[in-house]
């Protein structure tokens, strides 16, 4: 892992003129982890709490992520606060492909998550069924602390991240006949549904959800 | 001060006031906690909710919704609440529906056509004469009512809808690119 730690400071002929030494990855991540911009999708009681998050008593710009924008096209963080229909299903889809990549996405609170409350018709019983989340916040509604938290762990997520490998995606990396062997880790793709997770109209558990199948590594003795 | 009453006191028998306005068109009125409850047919509906709005001064529609009382036959039971602000006085419209249509309001109290839309949206009611009844709540193009008592709460295929958007966005993208 690289830092950002200034090097050759010590010595005679630098000194004054300070100059840093990293690997890109890691200057990329910490670039784009500091300073995330948000776009809060307010859908009910949780979109009051994120107020309370982006203003000054609990100052979302201590962590580089304050400067929310109303338009997914310059945001790169979409928080989906509250409860999601499947009426606005469409809508909320619609942002997601407008923010550029890379792009990051925190489902706030338990409706977002997975339904909540509501098991109804009406109600999209979990966001990770349209979008690829990357942090659940628990709560009805999650005290500010704790998306302040979801961000921090997203932050240590996006370090963890190959920006390249984010670019290409999961789909093209290269596979030999037998397989690479090894895990391609994708930090922003849905995990596949186990049978644990059946809900009796669950619409995560049928099999046109149009994501593309986990690849299948085939080991030969 | 003057002797009189003040206008907000409690009408005595708040029958008669009103009774006189719906004249010879056939009715049934009972009481409930909540009131006086006109019981009418279907095809005196718009009679009697026009007379009352005209002769009786009720001025305001508060809401208009539905009743399934399924299994039982016929299952839908109307009602239309209206209140008089002149002389403070509610009185609530029940219309047990033959069927799944009924005359609209509409033309009495326009503010009723997002309420005829929403009972059309939940119940499948159909109002004749309504000049734009779509769904209100649910998205076009759903095939379903939900609160009728036969609907699971757990809805039907709840999102084919936006899978079938979200295919369609997809084979688009596919295409320009």
């Amino acid at each position: 892992m690289g830092s950002l730690k200034p090097v050759g400071a010590e010595s005679q002929e630098s000194q004054g003129s300070g100059f840093f030494a990293t690997r890109a990855d890691f200057l990329i991540n910490w670039s784009r982890k500091n300073s995330l911009w948000p776009m809060p999708l307010g859908l009910s009681c949780c979109g009051i709490e994120l107020m309370g998050l982006l203003g000054p008593k609990f100052d979302l710009a201590r962590f580089g992520a304050e400067a929310a924008r109303f338009t997914p096209r310059q945001c790169d963080l979409l928080i989906v606060a509250g409860t999601l229909t499947w009426k606005m299903a469409q809508a909320a889809r619609t942002i997601y492909d407008q923010m550029p990549d890379p792009k990051w996405v925190i489902a706030m609170g338990v409706c977002s998550s997975s339904g909540g409350m509501y098991d109804s018709y009406a109600v999209v019983q979990g966001v990770d069924s349209i979008l690829p989340v990357d942090v659940y916040v628990p709560g009805c509604p999650p005290r500010p602390d704790a998306v302040i938290d979801a961000l921090l762990k997203l932050q240590k997520k996006i370090e963890r991240e190959d920006p390249l490998g984010r670019l290409v995606g999961p789909t093209v990396a290269p596979v030999g006949e037998e397989g690479t062997g090894e895990l391609v880790f994708q930090p922003n793709h849905g995990l596949p549904k186990g049978p644990w997770d059946k809900h009796a109209h669950d619409p995560k558990s049928r099999e046109d959800l149009g994501d593309p199948a986990p690849r299948k590594t085939e080991v030969k003795p | 001060m003057s002797e009189t009453t003040p206008t907000n006191a409690p009408q005595a028998p708040a029958g008669p006031r009103w009774a006189a306005a719906l004249g010879a068109l056939p009715h049934c009125i009972s009481n409930s906690p909540d009131g006086a409850v006109i019981e009418v047919e279907v095809a005196h509906l718009h009679a009697v909710l026009a007379a009352l709005r005209d002769k009786a001064q009720f001025e305001l529609c508060t809401f208009v919704t539905c009743i399934d009382h399924y299994p039982a036959e016929p299952r839908f039971a109307l009602h239309h609440q209206l209140l008089s602000l002149a002389n403070n006085d509610r009185v609530r419209v029940r219309c047990v529906l033959p069927g799944e249509s009924a005359p609209t309001c509409t033309d009495l109290w326009p503010g009723a056509s997002y309420m005829e839309r929403e009972c059309f949206d939940m119940f499948g009611v159909r109002f004749e004469g309504h000049r734009d009844l779509r769904r209100l709540l649910m998205p076009e193009g759903y095939e379903h009512h939900p609160l009728r008592k036969e609907f699971p709460h757990q809805g039907i295929e709840p999102d084919r809808l936006y899978r079938e958007w979200d295919r369609k966005r997809r084979e688009g993208w596919t295409e320009e690119a």
